[in-house]
């Protein structure tokens, strides 16, 4: 007998009552100002969300919230301050030592100040491997909570798809916080 | 009637000043917790619904399992099935000499703390790098987690620092975590991009999908993905859970319970392999099978690895996680101990003051203090109970089945208080090891009651 099939036939041997399975009903929170509390848990999760105002020029605020930034990733169009496009690179580690890369998300929740991106770029390394992480967003693409968020997940189709909030993070010495783990250490999400 | 258990957490409670760091330092995760929780109304609901759905994901492991073996490999993985840790071990193995791998690099996972995989796998020439800081640090120091969230947390910024002088060449005497953190990024960041091989845990698998899901503060999962062609993710046959519906009760629970935020910073879906890659995903049983046939003990296999019933246990805070003979320490950790051996782990289960904090605040309501409470039942039945406290509870059941000379005793009691301490406090009292003795009172219930003293 393979191991799976000997594992499967204990489970039917040994499982006792079989439990339903439950209706997932529940009056969960929800919020006036979307957009305010998507910001501030965004804010709690050591990130930052603006919103860009009418004739406000993207690029701009980009080079604004990040001056020093040199070597700049993106491979979306409406990106001119980007230095390269990250698909171009055969090889991922290529990536490494990247300042800024400017993604588009799918959208953000407000309960936690999480955005939801599914792989629109070769190398998923972009995601983690540059210090710095601009997030694009519709301003109306902003969910209240998990379960909302779920919904507009499902029947989707990715190969590599992730919710982030804020900064790469640990407290694993004295459970004293430090952004920059591994990942990025800015993370700034634009509304637009 | 020392317990292993006991004797270990004696030895923690000696540093009083750590003692009270590690204490108050839980606790501190804890009220972060709660702040949490008192910020969703729902949130008794979203335990209840967590609680049901493990339980009816758990009572048709059979199908879902099969459902998702069969989406997973429609998603262009390849799926492995474990009985135990050896074969698990194995199949990691093969899959590294296939591709003729040197380096893997590993995000936290408990289950292969369980398989013992780091050791087999360092006796058979490989290497094994952990890429999550605490458990970086660990081994580095060639120590085990304490918490199976926050593994290192039982170890001072200033060893941190010393040992990172060695390992890394840091500045001599700097302990700043922040420092010594961004050290340690910038020596992953070559581990990350020479590793051959990628591991993972998952915290969960969905059957609807075929995808599972990983969830880190560090983003190490992901970066540890994102270079080798070969990514092996491990789980235990209870992650599983049957669609992405359920996971939205479940991201809300497990880091708001466990660290006291809203979500961890990275919630990640793996579905498919890298181009030109491969994507293996290995289902664990190592006993879990067994767990089903015990409904008494059956909601153990709820767990989402959370940790909170560590931050809450007021034993765990103050004895810290190496007291415990099991792997996983605090409440979860008792239980599953007695789950694998009963006859092995049984010195953990007098680590429990009744309390039932941890079954209070657990998101997805393991009843962790009734299941100790009823291990202890049984433990005379395994050969494991204290023979001090079966004499005593012995004595004490002669005496209340006789009235009379209860009555007598309890009319000598007072003469207790005029006794010299060394008659009391002795070897054989060791209940009256750090702790002191109530005085006795003059008159007994008994005889108040008959002079009706008693309003």
């Amino acid at each position: 007998m393979s191991s799976k099939e000997s594992i499967l036939s204990r489970i039917r041997s040994h499982t006792g009552t079989r439990y339903e399975q439950p209706e997932i009903t529940l009056d969960a929170i929800h919020y006036e100002d979307k957009t305010g509390q998507f910001s501030e848990s965004l804010k709690a999760a050591g990130g930052a969300a603006v919103v860009l105002q009418a004739g406000e020029d993207i690029n701009e605020l980009i080079r604004k919230h990040f001056p020093d930034a040199k070597r700049i990733a993106s491979n979306l169009s409406e990106i001119t301050c980007a230095t390269f496009d990250p698909d171009s690179v055969a090889d991922p580690r290529e990536l490494n030592n990247t300042d800024l890369a400017i993604v588009e998300g799918c959208f953000g929740v407000a309960e936690n100040g999480a955005v939801w991106i599914t792989q629109q770029v070769k190398h998923k390394a972009l995601y983690f491997i540059s210090t710095g992480l601009v997030i694009l967003i519709n301003k109306e693409d902003l969910v209240n909570n998990m379960h909302e968020a779920y919904q507009r997940v499902e029947g989707t189709d990715y190969k590599y798809g992730f919710f982030v909030s804020g900064p790469s993070k640990t407290a694993d010495i004295e459970q004293a916080l430090v952004f920059g783990a591994h990942g990025p250490m800015n993370v700034l999400v634009i509304l637009r | 009637m020392s317990t292993k258990h006991s004797i270990a957490a004696a030895r923690f409670i000696a540093n009083r000043k750590q003692e009270a760091w590690h204490d108050e330092t839980l606790w501190m995760v804890r009220a972060k917790r709660d702040k949490m929780s008192h910020s969703l109304p729902e949130w008794e609901r979203l335990r209840e619904l967590a609680c049901d759905i493990k339980m009816y994901s758990n009572s048709h492991l059979d199908t879902l399992l099969e459902e998702f073996e069969k989406n997973a490999i429609a998603n262009g993985a390849i799926v492995h099935w474990a009985k135990d840790a050896k074969e698990h071990n194995e199949i990691v193995e093969k899959i590294l000499q296939q591709h003729n791998a040197h380096t893997l690099i590993k995000s936290k996972s408990m289950l292969t703390e369980e398989c013992g995989m780091n050791e087999y796998l360092f006796s058979k020439g490989y290497d094994i790098v952990e890429s999550d800081l605490g458990e970086r640090i660990l081994q580095w120091m060639h120590l085990h987690p304490s918490h199976i969230v926050m593994p290192a947390i039982h170890i001072k910024r200033q060893e941190v620092g010393e040992m990172m002088e060695r390992v890394l060449g840091t500045e001599k005497g700097n302990s700043d975590p922040t420092y010594l953190t961004h050290a340690v990024r910038k020596n992953m960041r070559e581990k990350f991009l020479t590793a051959d091989v990628a591991m993972t845990g998952a915290n969960f698998a969905v059957a609807s999908t075929g995808e599972i899901v990983v969830c880190t503060n560090e983003g190490n999962a992901d970066m540890g993905t994102s270079f080798p062609k070969v990514h092996i993710a491990t789980f235990g046959m209870e992650k599983i859970v049957p669609n992405q519906e359920a996971l939205g009760v479940f991201t809300r629970l497990l880091a708001r319970s466990g660290t006291g935020q809203p979500i961890t910073t990275y919630t990640s879906h793996y579905r498919k392999p890298e181009d030109g890659g491969e994507f293996h995903l290995i289902i664990v049983d190592n006993g879990r099978s067994d767990i089903l046939a015990k409904p008494d003990h059956i909601r153990t296999l709820n767990c989402i690895r959370c940790g909170e019933c560590m931050n809450t246990c007021p034993v765990y805070r103050r004895t810290g996680g190496y007291s415990y003979t099991y792997f996983i320490p605090g409440p979860i950790g008792i239980n599953l101990g007695m789950l694998k051996n009963p006859e092995e782990y049984s010195d953990n289960v007098s680590a429990c003051s009744l309390c039932l904090s941890c079954s209070n605040v657990c998101p997805v309501k393991i009843d962790l203090g009734e299941q100790i409470y009823r291990w202890r039942q049984d433990l005379d039945k395994i050969g494991k109970a204290s023979s001090e406290k079966k004499v005593m509870s012995g004595g004490m059941k002669f005496l209340m089945e006789r009235p009379a000379l209860f009555n007598t005793a309890l009319k000598f009691a007072p003469l207790v208080n005029k006794l010299p301490r060394f008659m009391i406090y002795n070897g054989l009292n060791a209940w009256g090891k750090g702790r002191e003795l109530p005085t006795f009172a003059k008159e007994s219930f008994n005889d108040m009651w008959k002079k009706n003293k008693i309003q």
